[in-house]
């Protein structure tokens, strides 16, 4: 069955290239053969065959081409320079590597498959006085006669084995299973490479893996001296490495920043754009003591903090230009507290310590703060207060 | 790949490196400034590594550093050093060889296929664990590295700020 298969296959080869070559005609088939082998071997159709032309490593000299096959092989003809550039592995291409620079420029796109077997026919057509190409096709031969066994018996593997992973050879290719396995591994790198395209920044227009290798490792050696400088500076800050302070607060704070982590980096801003709801979730009751140490300062710190952005108004003026309204509230509704945005800072008891402390540093603060910044504090309460409301 | 989970890995690495910095301030009271960056930079690696699943060689690979050399924060780095020295010089010993060697090769290829070898080793070298690894599995590797990497420094990053805001109310 297989066998027929295979006649039919080659048949057409056959046809094809008598049709489609003028020059050199019987290397060319050579290749073809074993290339458009595997491309029509999944559609393949019963016809009767003999067996002789299977196994005939050499074709005889075939018929000049028609109009069709020309235009194919012109298409061919035309991809091959550029797919040639693309293929940088130095494995499979050993042979075709050299010859790139021989291929004819053409315009237009295609298959790779194409390409390759294009390849192989310049390399025929060159090889008419050069020894090293002469070589090369003998090597061809060579291969195409064993990789036309070696697809034999790759398809018949494919049938019999379903569970490895099917790989097809392309036309114009190696079909032997090493140099599959090889494409196989080239294509998953590549598209890793793309991946690695998009992360590290600025290598949209760098093509080429040892470019984008470069611009990989800079970039992995510039986080890793973030890494260094940042752990430095907190080694600074903290003078006694006691983040009991700090990472409550964080706790509180970075899980619902999520969607702020990105835009802004300032701890303020994450802290303030807490989602309330999450918040509580990880509000530690027990822990809530230490939390009136730091909070009291910190409400300051972010009141003070004057950032530029926009949406950081809201958040910013909560503390100081707080008027007297808004600390009632919070007394109010306690139980809304734990779900608002800085009520979560002031927990049960001691929301009463910070409001004195916010009342008592009020005086104080707002002197500071520029005029516009009470009228927008007070408007910005509220919404904030409507805010929480709507939360509830 | 990891943008749904974003935050939540960051919260996690946030957690654990909290976790294992108070671990250090409990066992040492008064750390030396180096020391304190040592402990801070490493409980942030094994906090972000651990955050990555079993699947994941880099993080393995870290975590199986870290314990192995058992870094001790405040202790001597003369071992450590001398080690390094060795290391050092095997590298430029196979080096030397190596470059010997090649110098025969001189077609474009086989210059490409150098630049393309230096370069994987380059970034085998950055990569905590990357010496065995294939290409393909290094490659996905440096990706899923490159994001922890950047996870770890946003949150670095935002603590910084609130430590200096708590610190430095101005």
């Amino acid at each position: 069955m297989l066998h027929c298969v295979n006649m039919t296959v080659l048949e057409r080869q056959q046809a094809r290239t008598r049709k489609c070559h003028q020059q050199d005609q019987d290397q060319d088939q050579d290749y073809q053969r074993s290339s458009l082998f595997d491309v029509f071997s999944s559609s393949i159709t019963m016809d009767g065959y003999d067996d002789s032309s299977l196994h005939m490593p050499v074709m005889p000299p075939p018929a000049p081409a028609p109009s069709s096959s020309s235009a194919l092989s012109r298409t061919t003809t035309s991809i091959a320079p550029r797919v040639a550039s693309s293929l940088a592995s130095p494995t499979l291409g050993k042979k075709r590597k050299p010859l790139t620079q021989k291929v004819v420029a053409g315009g237009g796109g295609g298959g790779e498959q194409q390409s390759e077997n294009i390849k192989k026919d310049k390399k025929v057509k060159v090889s008419g006085g050069e020894e090293e190409s002469s070589k090369m096709s003998e090597q061809t031969n060579k291969e195409e006669v064993a990789s036309a066994e070696n697809s034999k018996g790759s398809s018949e593997a494919q049938n019999h084995k379903p569970d490895y992973i099917h790989v097809r050879a392309r036309r114009g290719q190696a079909t032997d299973s090493h140099s599959l396995a090889e494409r196989v591994r080239r294509e998953k790198i590549s598209e890793r490479m793309k991946y690695l395209q998009d992360l590290v920044p600025g290598c949209n227009k760098i093509t080429g893996k040892a470019g984008m290798l470069d611009e990989i490792i800079n970039y992995v050696q510039s986080l890793q001296r973030q890494v260094e400088f940042l752990s430095m500076k907190l080694a600074a800050v903290n003078p006694r490495l006691d983040l009991n302070i700090d990472d409550l607060f964080a706790k509180e704070v970075f899980p619902a920043c999520a969607p702020n982590f990105q835009s802004i980096g300032m701890a303020s801003s994450s802290e303030m754009s807490n989602n309330p709801a999450a918040a509580a979730a990880y509000l530690d009751f027990s822990s809530v003591q230490q939390l009136v140490s730091c909070s009291n300062g910190l409400i300051n710190n972010i009141g003070m903090s004057m950032n530029p952005s926009p949406d950081m108004g809201i958040r910013k003026t909560i503390a100081p230009p707080l008027s007297v309204s808004l600390p009632e509230t919070f007394l109010d509704s306690s139980s809304c507290f734990t779900q608002a945005l800085p009520p979560s800072i002031w927990e049960g008891e001691f929301q009463i310590q910070n409001l004195y402390n916010v009342a008592f540093d009020q005086p104080i603060r707002t002197s500071s703060f520029p005029p516009s910044h009470p009228f927008t504090g007070l408007v910005e309460a509220s919404n904030l207060k409507m805010e929480m409301e709507m939360e509830m | 790949m990891r943008n749904q989970e974003g935050s939540s890995v960051k919260e996690e690495f946030l957690r654990k490196w909290i976790r294992g910095l108070r671990r250090y301030s409990c066992e040492k009271k008064n750390m030396s400034f180096l020391e304190r960056k040592k402990a801070i930079k490493l409980s942030a690696d094994l906090a972000m590594a651990s955050t990555r699943d079993k699947t994941i060689r880099w993080s393995q690979a870290l975590i199986a550093n870290a314990a192995s050399e058992n870094v001790c924060i405040g202790s001597s780095s003369a071992p450590k050093k001398s080690s390094r020295k060795k290391k050092m010089m095997l590298m430029r010993r196979s080096r030397a060889r190596v470059k010997s060697v090649k110098k025969e090769m001189s077609s474009a290829r086989c210059i490409a296929k150098r630049l393309m070898e230096k370069r994987t080793r380059k970034l085998k070298n950055l990569l905590p664990g990357g010496e065995s690894m294939e290409d393909g599995c290094l490659v996905e590797e440096t990706l899923d590295y490159i994001q922890s990497l950047r996870d770890q420094i946003e949150v670095m990053r935002s603590l910084l700020t609130a430590s200096q805001l708590i610190i430095n109310p101005s």
